[in-house]
Order: structure tokens, then C-alpha cells, then sequence
């Protein structure tokens, strides 16, 4: 009960700050934006100093008054120190890999600092909501920059893909306790990253599928083989040197490739339709297994989802293309 | 899955180091199997971190915890609750924390128990080496946090020393604010302060062959700073300690009160008429005294001393008692007449007291009395002749006198002659008495040592005196020094001349004499005696009473709004100059120097009374400054046009042309800096 109350205002307390904080690729940390508490470890501090305050007191001895006074006087700096450490901080976002769903996404975020400062232990960490999606509640690492030596520095913060398609980074928290640990000092931004999130593939026995599934049976030729000789043609910078016919080449015809090719009963195509009586996310998730297969093959393959056709073809551009297809199905505007 | 957290390795030695320092100055005090204890804990920390020892288990920490309550109560049983067993106990503790802790919470618990231990070190001691060695702690402690939250491999110790040192450093200035003006508060709750070690200097009970242990000790009594003029001369300088009154014939004993001492009782016990037993003359000596701790609840002054502190309080052989122990370093004012004349009337009952003697013993001592006041008229002059007795017969003034047997005033009378100081106030005394004259000892210090470097007195264990009270019809109590006529260098030059060639003295004091011969050491010693002397006066004794009147000095009369207005006025004055150091808010822009050359310019005419209006463009100034002063019309128009040429086109690719401009701008600007200054001239004078 206590927990799900205490869920709700986080929940809330998380909607609230992203109605307030606008996103911007690029953030200077200032005082506006720059939040500042006293730590656990600040509060036993705070326990000392009152057990010292008293003795003090009590025993009259005017050097342990000077000693609390000291430990106040540390604690108040502590709190600058640990403000400054954060201060004209500038964090930028930096475009992220495409992963999978229910990956850890690897955001890049560069950090630099104005000349003639410097930063130490900050931590990254995405402000994530537990219970938010399947995923209970799960810390998820922060991860420590310094910049000392360096101006500017990158790192990689991880969030979890919950969702396909263009996901963006959950709220950015960067913190510090740097130097005394006795306040915490923290900003919560949001860089306005977005990770292509696939569907998460979904394995099964594939064959039945997809043998066949391009209807004819003639041979087609796809370009640029391995297995079968074709022909020979002029060589191009970039050729395969094992592929030089150096007989030809000795007979004095100039520098010519031998040409191969790969031999595929079909075209596949991967159809929405395959997979009648799946709901959309299976479907997609099902396609994207396919794609990961196929992309090992050799074989050409294609896409046929509603609204979009994506004609057979291999390689890895191609496979990004279908993926990013899978990726964005059903997301409005971003028909990319 | 969370990973255990590590405690960074760094950070460990850090830990190791503070804890060792804070624990080493308590090892004095600390019974010494606390202290094995506690190196022990260090040392297994140290294997658990080296990877040699594991950390202990939950059984080891049951039986831990069960010996520290056991332990502790048994302490508390031989010690009292009181501040050696709650010190050691709050050591055992900590060891124990820092050995079993694991988690970053329980290293700030360690380290924050690392200042409470530092705490305690200053309810032992607040001299100046103590404070020092207290400072390096915190650096040390604070370093120590540092390092707690670096990840840096790059941060190496010796930056983290530098930082922690520079914070430090930036903490003073507020903890010296909130010292000087945080309120003091009054204690919460009495605190049994115990006895820490044994008392020391001059006590209640007079036995002779007493004084002489201390007369061997060149440790400090306390240290006097004379407010109003010069001191008085050395042999004037007789600091009343108590008063003896009571004799059982080896024994000199203070009359003691009914109730203990340091109590309101006692204390409505002392109040008395001060007019009606007091006559003074002359202006009063005004003086601090910082005493060391006694553990005893008198302190010590010059003739009849008046105390202006609220606690002290004199009792009605005008002694100074404290309300409480001396437990700690104690600084008091007093205010003394050298000129008095006390208890003009003596009472029945107080005449009684100091002409009794016991019933038997040292019969001839009392015949020879009873002969001696026979022969002469007044009890001034039997004073007299029992003093030039001393003098005149072959006494020794010595450390290391024979023992006295069954009768000790007739054996020193007519046997041994050599004694110390007590030794001739007790026979004195026993003289007097015998011949019915009212007499009583009065044991204290006599003399003090000169440091020229702060302008203060020192008073040592070796000044311990004894001397005599006599009473004369019409004179009251009049101080007699029977040592004075035995040995004059004693009162003349003090106890290190009148001993110069007593071999037990010089072994004890073996420091002392060598300092005193060679004037390096003696000046050092002087010099370092002198810091630890300021640093006491200034800080140390920095109390409610100080405080009130400092305050009154510097604000007037206290309100309770003006402390909190100060308190929170400099207390947040300090903090923001603190932060602004700390925080940088923002580089400073720097201005080009031509808008530099135009601002100075515009200030240059803002003192004639032309300043340049927000948002003015160049133009329209010049046009106004032209307006105003025609005069200046042709530099004003000369300026502009090259400062708008410099600012507001494309800028000049060629540097050397570039510098070229705002040199001839600076020649522009001089130019109409010499036109302007006679202009200025003449408005002052119109």
C-alpha cells in the first residue's frame, strides 16, 4: 500500500518535471536548474555536530564550541563545494545506436566544462520511474565522469528500451556529493535524445515461413557473390586483391576481377500477412527475428507491412532499412 | 543486482590515518588495555584491507558488543558515570564501527565520530599543542572525505591533502564569526566532572615535608597579566592560597565547613559584612590569573583579593573558592589592596581557634615560647624575637630536610634547624600560639617568573609557599614570612636562587636549570610559554562573560534582537564572501579595450556632469556632450568617428592596422582627457 502510494507521487512528482523542464540538445547547468540537499551521510554529520554542541555546552570548554563551529562552518562550505560542482556544467546529447527492445540503450551524453574549472565524480543517471512498463522497480547504473584533466568528456548512460520505435530518454539526473559527500547536489535534464528502438526479435522455427514464401522458383542472380563464378569484369579500386585474375593479368590484359555470384532459388518476402492471427507487436516482433535470419544470409529479401513495401534487397544498409521500417510501424509522423 | 559497495582503497588509508590520530592523544588518559584494544582494531582494519583477515563474523560481533556493555558497566562502577568512562567507552565503539564497517553510511559514521573524538581530546586538555594537533586532525579527517568521494584515479593524495587544507582554510572565517558571536548557553545538565589524574598543587592539609615534592616540580601553576600598571615587586608577590587554621600537632589543617565544598550551602555560608571586617586603602591591584587544573575548588591571589568573576566567592578568611572543581585551565579576575587591614575585632570563637594547640607534645617548644613572650612587651615584638631566633640561629633552608620524629616542633626546634618553608610557618605558628598569640599558616605560591614577551607572570610548582597570619591588637591580620628571615634570597629572588646549590632541587628541575643558564633555551622557552599564554587568554578563556563584555565594549547595552541582528548579519556577510569564493558564478566579460577607451571616456564626462544615458548611442552623446560644451566639440567629434569607424563596421583583418586604431584612439582619448580637466577645475571652483 505504502509502496503503491509511494509509486503514484513519484509518478507524479516525474510528470510534473517533464511538463516543466524543456527539452534542449544542448544544457548549461545554473543555478536555476541546480538542486541541493543534505546527503544521509550529511545528516549523521549533522548528528556529530549536535553531540559536539552539547558537550560543549555542558562541559563548557570553549575549543568545543570552536570545534562545532568548525563542523558548521565545513558543512556550509561542503554545500558550496558540492553546488560548484555541478555549476556551468554543460551537457549535450550525442546521437545513440539503435538497439533492441528490452535492451539497455547506450545513450551518449558529452559533458564539457567552461575553461579553467574543473569537475569531479559526477553521476549520470536516468531518472527512471519503477513500475513504469513490465519492468519493476530497477536502478539503472549511473555511471561516474571526471573532468580534471580533460575539457570535455563523453559518456554512456543507460536506459531501458521499453518500447519500439522512437524512444525517448527518460529524465536525465546528474548528481554529485564531490568533495565532503555531506550534501547532494543535482539537475535533472532533458538532452532530448531519442534511441530507435527495434522490436524485440522473437524466435521460431523459421523454415516453414518462409521456404517458398516468394511464390516462383526461378533462379534469380543477386549481385556480387561468392560461391559461383560469373564473369570477369574491369577492376575497380576496392576489389577483393584475391579476386585479381593475375593470369590475366601476367597475359598482359590489364587488371581484371573474377566476378562471382550467389545462386537463390527465391525472393523472400516477408509478409504482415505470415503471421495472420498475431497481434501487431508479435507480428513485428516476428518480423524482426526474419530480418535478423535472413540478414545472415546471402539471400535477398523484402517487406511487405500495410503502408509499406520494401523491395528485396541484402546488406546491412538494407537490413537497417527494414528494421527502422519494423521500428516505426504504426507511429504517426515519423514515416522516415 | 546492486553491487556491494567498495570502499575506494584511497580513501581506506585515509581512514586508517584519521582514526589512528584521533585516537592517539586519548591513549594518555585511557586505561592502557583501552588503548591495546584500540590499536588492536586498527590493526585487524588494516588486515581486513590488506586482504589478510576477513571481517568479523555475526557471532564475533555479539560477543563484541556484549564486552562492551560489560565493560562499561563495570567502569561505571569502579569510575562513576563520568567523562573517562563515557571517553573510553565512546573509543570502544568506534574501534568497533571502523573494524565491521562496510557501507558508505557507516564510514560517515566512523568519520563523524572522528570529530566527537576530537571533542574529547579538549575536555583533557585546550593548551595550544593539543589545539594544533586537533587541527591537523580535521585536515587529516577532511581529506579523508575527500578522498571518501573521488572516483579520479588521477586525484592523488597529495591533491586531496592540498584540497582538504584549502577548505580548511575557507572554513575559518565562519567558525571564527559564529565563535566570537554565537551565544554561549548555559549547561543543559550538571555534568560530573571527575578528577582527571590526581590533584595537584598546594592542598588543604599541611604536613611539613609537604611542599617540598612540589618544591621539586617546575610545572606551571598558573599565569598572571596585571591590568592596571606595573606588577609588585618579587617579594611582594605572596598568592593566599588557604588558610590552616586547625593543628593536631603534625598536621596543619583548613577548618573545614559543614558541607562540601562548592555548594550553594557553603556558599550562603560565606557571605558575610565585607565593610564591617575590611579596611582598604590605596587604588586596588587589577589582574587575570589563568590557572592550571587543580581539581581543587580554591584559587589563588594577591594579599586581600576581591573576585570579579560570578562564580568565585571568598570565604571569611578571605579565601577564593570556585563554585566547583578546577578541572580544567579556569582564568578569573581579581582585584587586590595591598594596603588592608583585616577583621580589626576578632571574634571569641575565632581567637580560640587560632591560639589552640594540642594538649601534649613539644612541651619545651611551648616553654620556650611562654619564656621568650615573657621577656619582651608586645606580641609585635615576641614576633620579632621569634624571628631573629630564626635568623640569628644556624637554620638551613633546604628540599631535603631530616626527618622529624615524635615531637616535630621540638626536634626542628632544637635538632634538625633545616626545613622548608613549612616547616618554619608551622613552628612559627606553634610559637605564636603557645604564647597565646592568634596565628594561622597560610599556604599558596610566592614569587613568579617575568616573561617579558606577552607581559606576564609565571607562578610554578616550586613557588609553593607557606607562611603566617598574625593577629596584632589595633593591625588586624598582618602577614609574617618566617622563611624570609631564614633564607632572604627565597623571598628576595625566589626559590631557584635561595636553591641554587640544593642538589635535590637541580635533579628535578633539570629542564629548567639548564634553560635558566643557557638564555637560548630560556628564551624559547619564554617565547613558546608567552604562545601558549595568548592562545589561553584570547581563546581558551573565550566565555559567556567574555563575550557579554566584549559586546558591551563594542555595541552598548545587549538586547537580545542586536546578538541575533549580529549573529545573522556577519554570520551571513562571511558566508556569502566564503561562497562567492568558492562558487564561481562567471567569468568576468572582458571588455575589448576600445568599448574600454569609450567607458573611460564616459566616466571621464560623467564628472562634469555629462554622463552617458542607458542606451544612448554614440552619436547622440557626442551631440549632447557638443551641446553642452562647445568647446569640445572638434576632440568630441574626432573620438566618436574613429570609435564608430573601430565598432560598428566589418573589423579590420590586418592586426597590425588594428592596433594601429586603438592607439590612435588612446591618443584621441588623452587629448580630450587634457581638455577636460581644466573644465573640471572650474566647476569645483564656481
Amino acid at each position: 500500500m505504502a509502496s503503491r502510494i509511494r509509486e503514484n507521487w513519484q509518478r507524479q512528482v516525474y510528470r510534473w518535471m517533464r511538463g516543466r523542464i524543456k527539452p534542449a540538445n544542448q544544457v548549461k547547468l545554473s543555478q536555476k536548474i541546480i538542486y541541493i540537499l543534505p546527503s544521509g551521510s550529511g545528516l549523521v554529520f549533522i548528528t556529530a555536530i549536535a553531540l559536539v554542541f552539547i558537550a560543549a555546552i555542558n562541559y563548557a570548554v570553549s575549543l568545543a564550541f570552536g570545534l562545532a563551529f568548525l563542523m558548521v562552518s565545513l558543512f556550509v562550505l561542503a554545500i558550496f563545494y558540492t553546488w560548484n560542482n555541478l555549476n556551468r556544467l554543460t551537457l549535450s546529447g550525442l546521437p545513440t545506436q539503435a538497439v533492441f527492445c528490452g535492451e539497455q540503450i547506450p545513450f551518449n551524453v558529452m559533458l564539457s566544462r567552461d575553461p579553467g574549472r574543473s569537475h569531479e565524480t559526477l553521476e549520470l543517471q536516468f531518472h527512471e520511474l519503477p513500475g513504469q512498463g513490465q519492468q519493476s522497480a530497477s536502478h539503472s547504473h549511473s555511471s561516474l565522469v571526471n573532468l580534471i584533466d580533460a575539457d570535455r568528456d563523453q559518456v554512456r548512460v543507460f536506459a531501458l528500451a521499453r518500447r519500439r520505435g522512437y524512444y525517448p530518454a527518460p529524465l536525465l539526473r546528474i548528481s554529485t556529493t564531490f568533495p565532503l559527500g555531506l550534501a547532494r547536489a543535482w539537475s535533472v535534464v532533458d538532452l532530448n535524445m531519442h534511441c530507435l528502438v527495434y522490436p524485440k526479435p522473437i524466435p521460431f522455427q523459421m523454415e516453414e515461413f518462409t521456404s517458398g514464401a516468394g511464390g516462383n522458383d526461378d533462379s534469380t542472380i543477386s549481385r556480387e557473390g561468392n560461391e559461383d563464378f560469373y564473369g570477369i569484369r574491369e577492376y575497380v579500386p576496392g576489389d577483393p586483391l584475391k579476386q585479381v585474375a593475375w593470369k590475366n593479368l601476367a597475359k598482359g590484359q590489364g587488371m581484371q576481377v573474377k566476378e562471382f555470384v550467389d545462386y537463390v532459388d527465391s525472393r523472400i518476402w516477408l509478409d504482415w500477412d505470415m503471421f495472420y492471427g498475431f497481434s501487431t507487436e508479435e507480428r513485428l516482433s516476428r518480423l524482426c527475428y526474419c530480418v535478423l535470419q535472413l540478414a545472415k544470409r546471402s539471400a535477398p529479401y523484402g517487406l511487405k507491412i500495410p503502408g509499406i513495401e520494401i523491395a528485396p534487397g541484402s546488406g546491412m544498409d538494407h537490413r537497417d532499412r527494414l528494421l527502422r521500417a519494423l521500428a516505426l510501424y504504426g507511429e504517426a509522423g515519423v514515416q522516415r | 543486482m546492486e553491487v556491494a559497495y567498495q570502499i575506494p582503497r584511497a580513501s581506506l588509508q585515509w581512514i586508517l590515518l584519521s582514526v589512528f590520530l584521533v585516537i592517539a592523544p586519548q591513549s594518555i588518559y585511557m586505561p592502557i588495555w583501552i588503548t591495546l584494544i584500540a590499536f588492536s582494531c586498527l590493526l585487524w582494519r588494516y588486515l581486513i584491507f590488506s586482504g589478510r583477515l576477513n571481517y568479523p563474523s555475526r557471532l564475533m560481533r555479539v560477543v563484541i558488543v556484549t564486552f562492551t556493555l560489560l565493560v562499561s558497566i563495570a567502569q561505571m562502577r569502579s569510575l562513576g558515570v563520568g567523562l573517562e568512562s563515557a571517553s573510553s567507552l565512546l573509543t570502544l565503539g568506534f574501534v568497533f564501527k571502523l573494524v565491521e564497517m562496510r557501507e558508505k553510511r557507516d564510514i560517515y559514521v566512523v568519520m563523524s565520530l572522528s570529530f566527537v573524538m576530537c571533542m574529547v581530546a579538549f575536555l583533557y586538555s585546550q593548551s595550544l599543542l593539543i589545539s594544533l594537533y586537533v587541527a591537523a586532525c580535521i585536515v587529516v579527517i577532511i581529506a579523508t572525505l575527500i578522498a571518501l568521494n573521488r572516483s579520479s584515479l588521477q586525484a592523488d593524495a597529495r591533491s586531496t591533502g592540498r584540497m582538504a587544507l584549502r577548505m580548511a582554510l575557507q572554513a575559518l572565517p565562519l567558525t571564527i564569526v559564529l565563535f566570537l558571536v554565537f551565544p554561549r548557553i548555559a549547561p543543559l545538565w550538571a555534568v560530573p566532572v571527575q578528577a582527571t589524574g590526581g590533584t595537584t598543587g598546594v592542598t588543604d592539609e599541611m604536613t611539613p615535608g609537604d611542599l617540598a615534592s612540589l618544591g621539586r616540580s617546575s610545572e606551571l601553576a598558573f599565569r598572571v597579566q596585571f591590568e592596571n600598571g606595573p606588577p609588585p615587586l618579587h617579594q611582594d608577590l605572596y598568592w593566599r592560597g588557604l588558610v590552616l587554621e586547625n593543628f593536631d600537632g603534625s598536621t596543619w589543617m583548613r577548618r573545614r565547613y559543614r558541607s562540601a565544598y562548592g555548594t550553594a550551602a557553603e556558599r550562603g555560608n560565606f557571605q558575610f559584612n565585607w565593610e564591617n571586617r575590611v579596611l582598604v586603602q590605596g587604588e586596588p591591584l587589577q589582574y587575570n590569573v589563568i590557572l592550571e587544573p587543580t581539581q581543587q575548588p580554591w584559587v589563588y591571589g594577591l594579599h586581600l583579593a576581591d573576585p570579579l568573576n560570578r562564580n568565585l566567592f571568598q570565604s571569611r578568611n578571605f579565601e577564593i573558592y570556585n563554585n566547583g572543581l578546577i578541572s580544567k585551565r579556569f582564568s578569573y579576575d581579581l582585584r587586590s589592596y595591598a594596603n588592608n587591614q583585616t577583621d580589626l575585632v576578632l571574634l571569641d570563637s575565632a581567637r580560640a581557634r587560632n591560639t589552640e594547640i594540642p594538649q601534649r607534645g613539644n612541651e619545651r617548644s611551648i616553654e620556650f615560647a611562654r619564656e621568650l613572650r615573657g621577656s619582651v612587651n608586645t606580641d609585635r615584638d615576641f614576633v620579632y624575637a621569634v624571628l631573629a631566633h630564626f635568623r640569628d640561629n644556624p637554620f638551613y633552608y633546604t628540599l631535603n630536610p631530616e626527618l622529624l620524629r615524635d615531637n616535630r616542633i621540638d626536634d626542628f626546634l632544637f635538632n634538625t634547624r633545616e626545613g622548608f618553608c613549612e616547616h618554619f610557618a608551622s613552628t612559627f605558628a606553634f610559637l605564636m600560639r603557645a604564647a597565646g598569640v592568634p596565628t594561622r599558616v597560610v599556604v599558596g605560591y610566592h614569587g613568579a617568573e617575568y616573561n617579558p614577551y606577552e607581559d606576564y607572570m609565571m607562578v610554578y610548582q616550586n613557588n609553593a609557599h607557606a607562611w603566617n597570619e598574625v593577629w596584632l591588637e589595633g593591625e588586624g591580620w598582618v602577614r609574617f614570612d618566617p622563611t624570609g628571615a631564614v633564607s632572604p634570597e627565597r623571598i628576595e629572588l625566589g626559590v631557584e636562587a635561595a636553591l641554587q646549590d640544593d642538589l635535590a632541587f637541580m635533579e628535578q628541575s633539570l629542564f629548567a636549570a639548564v634553560s635558566g643558564r643557557f638564555s637560548f633555551f630560556n628564551t624559547l622557552r619564554l617565547r613558546l610559554d608567552a604562545l601558549e599564554y595568548e592562545w589561553n587568554r584570547r581563546v581558551v578563556s573565550y566565555d559567556e562573560e567574555v563575550q557579554v563584555e566584549l559586546f558591551e565594549r563594542l555595541f552598548g547595552e545587549i538586547t537580545e534582537q542586536k546578538v541575533l541582528l549580529l549573529l545573522v548579519g556577519l554570520a551571513s556577510l562571511v558566508m556569502v564572501a566564503v561562497g562567492l569564493s568558492v562558487v564561481n558564478i562567471g567569468p568576468r566579460r572582458k571588455l575589448d579595450p576600445v568599448t574600454q577607451l569609450y567607458q573611460t571616456l564616459a566616466s571621464e564626462l560623467s564628472r562634469i556632469g555629462l554622463a552617458r544615458k542607458t542606451g544612448e548611442g554614440p552619436l547622440d552623446y557626442r551631440d549632447r556632450v557638443v551641446a553642452a560644451r562647445p568647446e569640445l566639440a572638434e576632440l568630441m567629434h574626432d573620438f566618436t568617428a574613429l570609435y564608430v569607424a573601430i565598432n560598428y563596421k566589418p573589423p579590420v583583418q590586418d592586426e597590425q592596422l588594428a592596433r594601429k586604431q586603438v592607439k590612435v584612439l588612446k591618443q584621441r582619448l588623452n587629448n580630450l582627457r587634457a581638455a577636460l580637466s581644466p573644465l573640471r577645475g572650474s566647476r569645483a571652483q564656481s
